[in-house]
Parts: structure tokens; sequence; C-alpha cells
């Protein structure tokens, strides 16, 4: 797999756009350069021009003609790259043209003003002036005077040359500032990451033994870690809790199991301790069996609730149907039926009309059985238990009303806890596991419901148990 | 001696009880609660108690400590599910003299309750030697002078009790609490029958008497 850094994309994204800064910055200074070079090549030759022209003079004759006067031609700057030039007079043709004018170089005037050309593989830039007066003119000459058209072309190498210097210069003094800014913003970027890695090394304290995040003072400073550290708390709280309600039912799990092996072991040793008849081998034996039995019992408890508690999770990612809620009610009235008519119980069923659902019914019908259970087992013989189903826009109820001994204060908040008894001979004489009500608040809140209870001692227990209304 | 067994395991404490019986002899007196554990090592007198913690009504450790409140010195081994330290440290500072963990085993439990019950009559060792009788509570023999007499179980115990009691006046009505359970009244006029017959087999070959009575006080074992 190919690892991504966070450091190198950011140190590339801030070297790129350096370099496209660069690269802007030396394309403007070459133009801006280059046309205030060319501005000012422009100047010096119209003035160099100026000059020459001024050299042209009329005739001592009343024809109006004009010559060159040769001798007063400036040197030319540079020797080996000397400026040309020509110039045409309006009747005379043309009058002069540089000294080393070479031949075959034909300057002809050309509409533009200005215009660059190659000759001889000297670069050169020329400028046009017409309609430029002769300025010696003398009074009283009864001609018409004429006016000169003049090109004017200088080398443009040393310009160039001047631009390419400038180049380099902004090229040199960019490529060090990206440097420097590269260093800085990788500077920056490492200083940048240092709570992610401080973070990082925190999170890697955290143990089956130690859940405590303690996000670094560093980190929690900054903006962009704040959500990243919320949620790892938050996940960590949520871990913790599961383990330590997982710990918990290991250590109550094997705690519960602990009085029924004793029993059991007891029951063997003293049975081998001395020689006996076949009669209490029997007894002895049938006993053990019971022991075993009750084992047995608590053990599928244990894994009814595992279930109940795993489908909690697994429940909203299943393919489930839409079911009658009132059916399931019925059905499990009918499971209990039997221990209800033993202890002489009548269960009333009241309805509204379908109440449907999306849920496995065997879920539900455990849930239901369980309550109902609890209700038949603490009333009082002869008395009645009463199950109502309600439904709303919003929710779905199943309400189980019993007139039994109800629930103390004091271990109402904790009936739903797995194993927890309120009173340990009235449980094990009715032969609860104390995992009952734990299944069922696991498998109502697998369908997103919630149970509650309310009790009055000597009066009797209500059990409300609330589902979200199916969507449609 | 006497045991007072509170459990609410009914089944558990039955087939404790009947090992301590069957094996070691001993009265056995079962609670099933803590209320009616408390009344009943309030109103009589053991040799020892085991007692379970989870227990309905009152819980074994607030037994525990009011039996030590009320000032009772009677050994007491608990029995419990528990095993960490916490718990364990918790249970021997409220009085608890000793413990096991659920589920033990009934050979254990036996020795345990006579290695307290030894301890709480000062007698360090499981053989115990008055004169030239010695008397192994381990295996329940008797002998004097290197000669084995054979008893029956309740002179046995007569002897046993008596044995952890030496030089010392043991009245009656302390042999039948120690002896019987709950319903010892009943058994009132047959101490002096075992106490002869022990008298019988002890002296068989040796002119001097063993057991003294004292009229009007009890019965008195000495060298």
């Amino acid at each position: 797999m190919r690892r991504d850094s966070i450091q190198r994309r950011l140190i590339a994204t801030v070297v790129l756009s350096q370099a496209i800064l660069t690269l802007g910055l030396m394309v403007t200074g070459v133009v801006v350069t280059y046309s205030r070079l060319l501005a000012t090549l422009d100047a010096g030759m119209q003035a160099h021009a100026m000059s020459v022209a001024v050299l042209v003079r009329y005739t001592e004759d009343a024809t109006g003609n004009v010559y060159f006067d040769n001798s007063l031609l400036p040197e030319s700057v540079d020797p080996n790259h000397p400026d040309q030039f020509k110039i045409w007079a309006d009747r005379t043709g043309a009058v002069a043209r540089s000294e080393d004018w070479p031949d075959g170089l034909q300057l002809q005037p050309s509409p533009n003003q200005h215009w660059n050309f190659t000759w001889a593989g000297v670069p050169y830039h020329a400028l046009q002036m017409s309609h430029v007066p002769i300025l010696d003119r003398e009074e009283g000459k009864a001609f018409r005077p004429q006016t000169l058209t003049i090109v004017y072309a200088s080398p443009t190498i040393h310009m160039r040359q001047q631009v390419k210097a400038a180049a380099a210069f902004i090229a040199l003094v960019s490529l060090l500032l990206l440097g420097v800014t590269a260093w800085l913003a990788l500077w920056g970027i490492r200083r940048g990451l240092s709570p992610l890695q401080a973070l990082a090394q925190q999170a890697a304290q955290v143990s089956t033994h130690s859940w405590q995040l303690q996000p670094p003072k560093e980190a929690e400073e900054i903006e962009e870690l704040r959500p990243l550290t919320e949620s790892m708390t938050q996940m960590l709280a949520r871990l913790e809790r599961s383990f330590v309600q997982q710990r918990e039912f290991l250590g109550n799990a094997a705690h519960e199991l602990k009085t029924p092996v004793a029993v059991l072991k007891s029951t063997l040793q003293s049975l081998l301790q001395r020689s006996r008849s076949s009669e209490e081998y029997r007894t002895g034996l049938q006993a053990s069996l019971q022991d075993l039995d009750r084992l047995e019992q608590l053990l599928q408890w244990m894994l009814r609730l595992a279930r109940a508690e795993q489908w909690a999770h697994d429940a909203r990612r299943r393919e489930l149907d839409v079911i009658d809620i009132n059916s399931t009610c019925e059905e499990a009235v009918e499971r209990i039926r039997s221990l209800a008519q033993s202890r002489n119980t009548a269960i009333h069923l009241a309805t509204d009309g379908p109440v449907p659902f999306r849920a496995d019914p065997e879920d539900l019908q455990l849930a239901w059985m369980n309550l109902l259970e609890n209700a038949v087992r603490y009333s009082p013989e002869g008395a009645s238990v009463e199950v109502a189903v309600t439904h709303d826009d919003q929710s779905a109820k199943v309400i189980f009303q019993d007139h039994g001994t109800g629930i103390a204060a004091t271990d109402l908040p904790h009936i739903f806890e797995r194993f927890y008894r309120g009173d340990p001979s009235r449980t094990r004489a009715t032969g609860g596991s104390g995992l009952g009500l734990a299944i069922t608040k696991a498998l109502v809140e697998a369908y997103g419901g919630n149970i509650t209870a309310e009790s009055v001692p000597g009066k009797g227990t209500r059990m409300t148990v609330e589902f979200p209304a199916l969507k449609q | 001696m006497r045991v007072l067994m509170v459990e609410d395991e009914p089944r558990l404490a039955e087939n404790v009880a009947r090992s301590l019986r069957e094996n070691a002899g001993y009265a056995v007196d079962t609670a099933s609660d803590g209320q009616e554990g408390l009344f009943l090592a309030e109103t009589n007198a053991y040799d020892v108690m085991l007692l379970d913690l989870m227990l309905p009504k009152l819980d074994g450790m607030e037994l525990l400590r009011r039996i030590r409140q009320s000032g009772q010195h009677t050994p007491v081994l608990v029995l419990t599910a528990r095993d960490d330290k916490e718990s364990v440290v918790a249970l021997l500072n409220a009085g608890a003299d000793d413990y096991l963990t659920k589920p033990f085993d009934l050979g254990e439990l036996l020795a345990r309750t006579k290695a307290l019950i030894r301890r709480g009559k000062g007698q360090p060792s499981p053989v115990v030697v008055i004169g030239d009788l010695e008397l192994n509570t381990v295996n329940r023999t008797v002998q004097r002078g290197g000669r084995a007499i054979t008893l029956t179980a309740m002179e046995y115990r007569v002897l046993e009790y008596l044995a952890h009691r030496p030089r010392a006046v043991v009245s009656k009505t302390e042999l039948l609490e120690h002896l019987y359970d709950y319903n010892w009244e009943k058994f009132s006029n047959v101490i002096e029958v075992y106490i002869s017959g022990l008298r019988r087999k002890l002296n068989e070959g040796s002119s001097r008497q063993l057991i003294r009575t004292l009229r009007g006080q009890g019965y008195m074992l000495q060298d």
C-alpha cells in the first residue's frame, strides 16, 4: 500500500505554489525590464536620429537640393556593432546612409514606427521618423523646403544581455527565497504536526487497565484536532463501558456458577465419603441430576442473554418482516398459561387493533414471556395480570401490570442489571436466575425500544415497553 | 461438638451437615437466612460456625460483625464465592477466622472445621494427650497406655469434648448443648449413661479414674 504523507503533500503544495510565483516574477521581471530598456533605447535612437538628421543641409544654390555633411557624423557607441541609418529627402531621394552600411542591407521605410530585424546575426531595433524638417533653412530662399524620412536601427545585443542578466538575477534570488520558504514550510509543518504525534503517543498509552486518554495540552489547543480528540475520548468511553460490562458479566457469571457447582460437588463428595446403600446412591444421584439441571438452566439463561445482547448490535442489519406485536403477546400469554394456571392467575390481554412492527417474533415473545413470568411469580394466588397494547403515530406501547408484591424503591433502579436480585431467598424460591429482565431489556433495546418499571410495594408493578412506530 | 451452618442454599447446607455428622460426629444446626443464623448464634453455644456470605434478610458479613460485637469467641469459617483479595481481607477483618471458596472440598471443610475447633479451645495438636490417655481427632481413635479402646460414636463425642477442655469442670448442660443440635433437652438423662460407659472402658486394666464427677457441678477430665 502506498503511504501518503501529509507533510510531503503540504511541502509539495508550498514548493509548487512558490515555483509558480517565481516563474511569474521572472516573466514579469523580464517583460518589464525589456519594455523599459526598449523605451530607453527608443528615446536614445530618436535623439541619435535627430542628431544625424541635422547633418542634412541645403546646397548653396537655389535648387533646394540637399546633401549630407559627413564630417560631423558622431562616432558609434559600440564600434563592433554600429548603429545603422538611412535618410531620404522628399525630392532628392536617398540622401545618406551610415558609413559601414553593408551592401545588401535594405532598410526600407516601413509603415511601422518600430520594428525588429536581424541582419548578419545581429538583432536590430529599427525606428522610422517621417516628415522631419531640415533644420538648415535659410531665409529668403525661394524653393520649397524638403522634409526627411529617417530610418534608424540600433543593435539590441546589449539590451538583450541586460534583460538576460536581470532574469538571471531574479531567478537566483527567487531560488534562494524558494529554498528558504521550503525550509520554513518544513519546519512549520513539522511543528504543526507535532501535537498529532503527541496525541498518538498518548493514545498508545491507553490499555484495558487505563482507559483514560489524556489529550496533550498542545493537541487540545489545536482547533483542527479537537474533533479527533473528542471522538477518541468518546470512543474510549464507549469501549470502556462495554469492556467493563463484559468483565463484570464474566465475574458475575463465574460467581453465579460457583454455588450450583458447590452444591453438586458436595452432593457427590458426601455420597462418596462412606459406602452407602443402593437406595442412598440413587437418592444422591437424583439430587445430583437436579443440581445439574439448575446449572444447565443458568447456563441457558446466560447464553440467551449473550445472544440477546449480540442481537442488540446486529438487529438493524438483519432483514426482518413486518409482524403484529399483538400476535407476539398472544403467543407469549399462551406459552405462560400453564404456569399461570398452576398459580390460579388470570392474564388479560387488551389491544386496540393490529400494531405492525419490524422484528423477529421469537425475540419479542421471549421478552414478553420473561415479563409475564415475573408478573405471575410475584403475584399472590388468584391475582390477575393485565397486558395492554396501545399505539399511535409515534410509538407502540406494551404494558404489563401485576398486583403482586411490588419492588422496593431501592431495588427498582437495579432490576434490569444482570444477576441483580432484590431478595435472594425470594428469587431462589421462585427459581429466577436474575437474568430474565436483563434479557428482556437487551431484546427491547435491540429494536430501538426502551423499558421502564414503576412499582408500589404491596400493590404491584407496571412494566412499560415502548417501541418507535413502524416507518412506512 | 456442635456446629452452626448458616447457608441459604438448602441442598448445600444439607450436604455439609450430613458430612459433618457422619464423618466427625458433630451436631449440626442449620439456618437458611441471616436473621435465623443470628438468633441461633445468640441463643446456643457453638464450637464453630460455618457462614455463607450471600444471605437473605441479614448479610453474612453483617451477621459476623454482630456476633463479634456481642463478644462471642466462637470460631467462624466463612464460605464464600468470591476469592479476590479485597473481599478475603474484608471478611477476615470483620472477624472471620478462616474462609473457603465455593465450590469447596468436603474433606477440606472438615479438616478446617476441626482445626478451628482445636484452636478455639486452645488445643493445637489434633492428637490430645492427657496423662496416658491419647485421643486422635483425625481418625477418631482412643488409646490408653498404648491400648486401643473401642468407643461408641456417642461415647467418643463425650470424651472428645471433655478432652478439649482438660482439667475444667464441664456441666451436664454444657455437654448436652455441645453434643446435640437444638432439641438437646430431651436427651438430658442419657449423659450419665455415656459417662459410666466411658469410665468402664477407659478404666479397664487401670486403677486411676480419668473422669471425675463433681456433684452438682459436672464432670472433669484429668490425669
